[in-house]
């Protein structure tokens, strides 16, 4: 353990992390939406060919 | 002035102070912390967390009552009956007190305004919920950076879960051990390595142990914003909501298991009952509580009562039951009358032992006396001083050896109790009390007494 540890602010050194860890979920949050984009798009295009089968 | 006392364990804030004075806690709020008070009010936050009841109620004194230089307003909060610390909850109630201290960021991010720490001695448990109790934890909210309490909030609430959780173990070991919070190199040590497979104990645990291994600067971070912040929050939420300790113990279903179950409880709930209308007061402490059973009866003849037991999973299914029926004069917690709280922090006095901050009316000790007794080896006197040092009045029940569970008790040990029989402990009892009344539980050798201090019958 390095001494100057001691001496800074027990709250800051935390900043980093969260600055990665809200990146990440962003990420996850961005995939998420790609994901959903794509689904809703097939299941429309599942939706359009339906009909026609049926009719 | 003499009876102000500003308590010991309040001095960490410079925004302000706890004071006692003619038996109420009172808050100063200093000249330093004004513009953050006034946003608090001005906002709308303080009225919306107090009519949410997630921050405890308080009302604007305007005396200086220490006359302090530094004085800016006193508060007077609602008084908490029984303060309770985060060593003595059960998972659900520090699980709970989590997600308030989260809902609470949440709510305050919205109006401008975050907290700057996150402890759990911030919460208190009034009428059965979590609350918050720290009116000036709230400081103004600067989008451009981190949570400045996230590193605290995962050492004190995120890592024991996380720890408890995963071990199916109780919190109370782990804070016992670290009061302040766990830090995260031994959390990663402690975590099983199938924690790692959870993205959110690889982020808020694993990742920020590597990064505070090598971090030799803080860091200047100004790209932070209000979504991040609420993203991240929103994600310790997740991973909270999630945990569970659930694990069999041999007390958790004492009662439903044990093989007289059902017929045996409902005569001993009829005496109970006759004998608690015989108890003056209105504050019950209940030892050995398991689940709760009779704490419910004392609570439903509008008794408060703490209810305290060993094991962690008891309490948690009694707080998880006062919960669900919205029971607000129960506070359950996990107390091991062989090893109750010791006062702690500096100088022993910031927060006080459990016998400290005992003031009851009466005391319930059902099915406890032949644990402490033959379970423990202690001396009835002992146990007779013990109780007599805080409780006025006793409901207090005796197991006789000739009791299965006695013997299930002296199965594997010597019977080095020669003295443990009715006589012997009617006698010891009768030095300090006076036998009120006497029931025998039907078809059992079991004995339930209602006692008073003898001094005053």
């Amino acid at each position: 353990m390095h001494l100057y540890i001691l001496y800074i602010d027990p709250g800051s050194g935390s900043y980093l992390v969260q600055v990665i860890i809200a990146a990440v979920l962003g990420l996850a949050v961005y995939f998420k939406n790609i994901r959903m984009r794509i689904r809703s798009f097939f299941s429309r295009k599942n939706k359009d060919e339906i009909p026609p089968k049926d009719s | 002035m003499a009876d102000h006392i500003r308590h010991p364990a309040s001095y960490k804030d410079p925004s302000g102070f706890i004071f006692q004075a003619s038996e109420k806690f009172y808050r100063q709020v200093n000249k330093i912390y004004a513009a953050h008070y006034d946003l608090l009010i001005s906002s709308g936050l303080s009225s919306l967390l107090q009519q949410k009841k997630l921050l405890l109620a308080h009302k604007e004194v305007k005396e200086n009552m220490l006359h302090s230089g530094d004085w800016y307003l006193t508060l007077l909060p609602e008084q908490i009956p029984f303060t309770s610390y985060p060593y003595e909850w059960c998972f659900e109630q520090m699980k709970d007190a989590a997600l308030l201290t989260l809902e609470i960021v949440k709510l305050s991010v919205d109006k401008g305004m975050i907290l700057k720490d996150a402890t759990p001695y911030n919460v208190q448990f009034l009428n059965g919920r979590p609350v918050f109790i720290d009116t000036l934890s709230f400081e103004k909210y600067d989008p451009s950076l981190p949570w400045i309490a996230y590193r605290q909030f995962c050492e004190s609430f995120l890592f024991p879960l996380l720890l408890s959780h995963y071990h199916k173990t109780g919190i109370q070991p782990f804070l016992n051990s670290y009061p302040n919070g766990i830090p995260v190199n031994v959390t990663a040590k402690l975590l099983p390595w199938k924690s790692r497979l959870n993205p959110g104990v690889s982020l808020h645990v694993f990742l920020q142990n590597k990064l505070s291994k090598k971090s030799k600067n803080a860091g200047q971070v100004n790209s932070f914003s209000k979504n991040k912040l609420l993203n991240l929050i929103s994600h310790l939420e997740g991973i909270i909501r999630d945990l569970d300790n659930t694990d069999k113990t041999e007390w958790s279903n004492y009662y439903a298991d044990s093989i007289s179950g059902g017929e045996y409880l409902g005569k001993k709930e009829e005496i109970v009952n006759n004998l608690l209308q015989k108890v003056d007061g209105r504050k019950i402490l209940d030892l050995g509580a398991n689940e709760g059973f009779f704490s419910h009866l004392a609570a439903a003849k509008n008794f408060d009562v703490v209810a305290v037991d060993k094991d962690d999973q008891c309490i948690n299914t009694l707080y998880k039951k006062i919960k669900e029926k919205n029971i607000t004069n129960i506070l359950p917690l996990c107390i091991d009358l062989l090893n109750p709280s010791p006062a702690s922090g500096f100088a022993h006095n910031e927060r006080a032992s459990f016998g400290a901050r005992i003031h009851t009316d009466a005391v319930m000790a059902l099915a406890l006396i032949h644990h402490l007794a033959i379970g423990h080896n202690l001396p009835l006197s002992r146990i007779a001083e013990y109780l007599f040092g805080f409780s006025h009045q006793l409901i207090i029940e005796f197991v006789p050896k000739e009791d299965e569970k006695v013997q299930l008790l002296l199965q594997n040990k010597k019977d080095i109790y020669p003295e443990y029989t009715r006589e012997h402990f009617e006698n010891i009892f009768r030095q300090r009390f006076t036998i009120t009344e006497k029931v025998q539980v039907p078809d059992k050798y079991r004995i339930i007494y209602l006692m008073k201090r003898s001094t005053e019958t």
